[in-house]
């Protein structure tokens, strides 16, 4: 293998199509996508921990008292979830299984009918056994947190992320009631700095659209209720690929593997390869 | 003993021809002795299609088609021991098997692989691309995800617009009048039985081909006109352990990155698996955004590139159709880029931009901007393959040396 000559050949080319392909690309950059988590923009950041067991039991534990009411996890079982969560199955049917005909082994299948639901809410409550793969984590995490006060909707709330999402604010009561507010920013000036008047005091303008949550009406304050949605989205991640953990622990001793097979195959290459150079 | 063994073998190879065959395409097979990492993807190819007959077979015995087949799918991930691993293994085996496909075309086109006596070999390349593209559009469309459905129907709908037999024709695909159960069962039998025979019997016939021929090298020198008195070619090594060690270090590598893949990136950023295909088939919502897999969107671009549905089906057609034709399109002496002048540089440059950057614009949404764009790339690559027969032959060439 001669893999200094193919690169010297093409080098020139090669970084002239490089440098080709970027500017073409960058020009590109100019039509941006709708933004992810829509009114909201950006979605917030998550980063699950699929190894804490606490922060996933206390999500399935939120999960089965608060969502499984309406929602399913129809590809997901009851025993699963209690052994992969170290939940002992006893604990875990005495305190979070509320309907005594479920075995074990069952598939979670939601506890409402999905014709009836569908009548009664207009659209059926979707399956979220895949909802993390389907938005991606950080969008659930920020959706469960964007919620806001809107009396011209059907259960009286909005959401930035859904907008027009038809679903209650089921966590209300841990929440508080959440509203969309003004108040007053810096005007930016064209260099990036903030606009001053002659006094020195900086220019402000009202801006709106931000969240802001009415004191002392949830029974959660907002670092104990973003706490309480980050387990929930760490079980829903959990849920929706249950084998990640495991399927990484295997996946290091094969790439391991495969660096060994390469090394030895190489320099077993290159014994042979000097009958004829 | 060794005696009885010899005879048993014997007796069998004067009824089968093993030692003659082993000789003629392994042991004693001549390739070139000097060739680059160019020359490693065909082998890479044929381990994806092993992978690839291998997880499907099990895929088989744990998928149900039709109705069930989305559910059947997270039964597999989730209650199947190592069922994640089987179906992983699959869909990371498709991204992957274009991958070595597309790096072992444009090897192809940097080298000259396709000319003179080698046209069949590119020709049955070609067929076998063309094949897979089908098998990749059926296997895509069993999981029965939202992506599945919508993009299904997007292609079924394009034979629709071919005139006068166009909308019996989509009826005769789907056996339905719209996408179901009755269209994935058939779309089954195709992915997993027909045009799997069609694929191994063309890479038989690429290979046999291939052998007869020879294989081909980085400078385009012909090995067969220097030989010893056994008529084996000087710049040549057996086949077997030579260049099998050396595809063993490529195959090392290879596995090594499809690992790393399958077990941490199986979804390659919604580029491998799309994020909308979590979600079960649902006639009744279009999804916001269709786009097709990675390795079919700069055909994806070129259709949309042509404001015209029928038009945009030919240009389709036509962009991979004209493949089958560079061995009479390229009119050059030399055969690899190393001796081709400029002109042949900058057409293949172009080429591989615009392919790249039709790649990209087809995972994307459309803007006036990138319609523009996609117009531009879609020129510059039949430009490519149109005025080949101009460039090759007018610019200047460098010689070729005799020996490799």
């Amino acid at each position: 293998m001669n893999i200094k000559n193919i690169f010297s050949i093409n080098l020139k080319w090669i970084r002239a199509f490089l440098l080709l392909f970027v500017s073409f690309t960058y020009i590109d950059l100019e039509a941006a996508e709708e933004a992810p988590c829509k009114d909201y923009g950006e979605c917030d950041e998550f980063k699950h921990s699929l190894k804490d067991m606490s922060s996933l039991q206390s999500g399935a534990s939120t999960f089965l008292t608060y969502c499984y009411g309406c929602h399913s996890l129809e590809y997901s079982r009851w025993n699963r979830i209690a052994n992969d969560l170290q939940i002992p199955e006893e604990i875990f049917f005495d305190n979070l299984v509320f309907d005594p005909s479920i075995k074990p082994g069952d598939l979670m299948a939601g506890s409402m009918s999905k014709e009836e639901s569908a009548k009664w809410f207009g659209v059926a409550p979707p399956d979220l056994t895949l909802v993390t793969r389907l938005h991606g984590s950080d969008w659930v995490y920020t959706y469960l947190r964007t919620f806001y006060e809107d009396s011209s909707k059907q259960y009286g709330v909005n959401n930035l992320v859904y907008p027009g999402a038809a679903m209650p604010n089921v966590l209300a009561a841990l929440q508080g009631n959440q509203q969309l507010a003004c108040k007053q920013v810096p005007v930016i000036a064209k260099n990036g700095g903030e606009k001053r008047d002659n006094s020195g005091n900086p220019i402000t303008k009202e801006k709106c659209g931000f969240l802001s949550i009415e004191e002392g009406t949830g029974s959660l304050n907002q670092e104990e209720f973003d706490e309480l949605i980050y387990d929930l989205t760490n079980f829903l991640t959990y849920v929706g690929d249950p084998d990640k953990v495991e399927r990484e622990r295997i996946g290091w001793y094969v790439v391991f593997f495969f660096i060994i097979f390469t090394t030895l195959s190489s320099l077993l290459h290159r014994e042979y390869q000097k009958d004829y150079h | 003993m060794s005696d009885n063994v010899t005879k048993v073998f014997n007796w069998v190879n004067h009824r089968l021809p093993i030692q003659n065959t082993y000789e003629r395409h392994l042991s004693k097979h001549p390739v070139p002795k000097k060739v680059n990492f160019w020359y490693l993807f065909g082998a890479l190819a044929a381990v994806v299609l092993i992978i690839q007959i291998v997880s499907g077979i099990w895929l088989i015995m744990l998928y149900t088609p039709g109705e069930a087949a989305f559910s059947s799918i997270e039964y597999m991930m989730r209650d199947v021991d190592y069922g994640w691993a089987i179906r992983y293994m699959h869909t990371t085996g498709a991204s992957m098997f274009f991958a070595v496909v597309y790096l072992h075309m444009f090897r192809g086109l940097l080298y000259g692989s396709y000319q003179k006596p080698k046209e069949l070999v590119w020709i049955f390349g070609c067929t076998i691309y063309l094949a897979m593209m089908a098998e990749g559009f059926l296997g895509y469309v069993l999981p029965y995800g939202q992506m599945s459905y919508w993009g299904a129907q997007v292609i079924i709908s394009l034979f629709g617009a071919l005139p006068y037999i166009g909308e019996s024709l989509e009826l005769w695909i789907r056996g339905d009048y719209y996408i179901s159960d009755i269209t994935v069962n058939r779309f089954f039998a195709l992915h997993v039985v027909a045009l799997p025979l069609v694929l191994i019997a063309l890479v038989f016939l690429h290979l046999i081909a291939l052998h007869e021929v020879g294989a081909g090298n980085p400078e385009g020198v012909d090995i067969e006109a220097y030989t010893d008195e056994d008529g084996v070619p000087l710049d040549s090594v057996p086949f077997f352990p030579y260049k099998v060690l050396n595809a063993l270090v490529g195959i090392g590598v290879f596995m090594t990155v499809f690992a790393i893949i399958m077990f941490f990136f199986p979804e390659g950023g919604g580029y491998f698996i799309e994020y909308a295909n979590y979600e079960e088939a649902n006639p009744l919502v279009t999804p916001a955004h269709i786009a097709p897999v990675w390795y079919y969107s700069p055909y994806y671009s070129i259709l949309r590139a042509v404001p015209d549905k029928l038009g945009g089906f030919a240009a389709m057609g036509a962009a991979v159709a004209i493949f089958f034709v560079v061995p009479w399109l390229d009119r050059s002496k030399v055969a690899s880029i190393r001796y081709k002048g400029i002109l042949s540089k900058i057409a293949l440059v172009m080429f591989g931009m615009s392919f790249l950057t039709l790649g990209y614009l087809g995972t994307v949404s459309v803007t006036e901007h990138r319609k523009t764009m996609g117009i531009i790339c879609t020129f510059i690559y039949f430009s490519y393959f149109l005025l080949m027969p101009v460039y090759t032959s007018i610019e200047k060439t460098k010689p070729v040396p005799d020996r490799l």
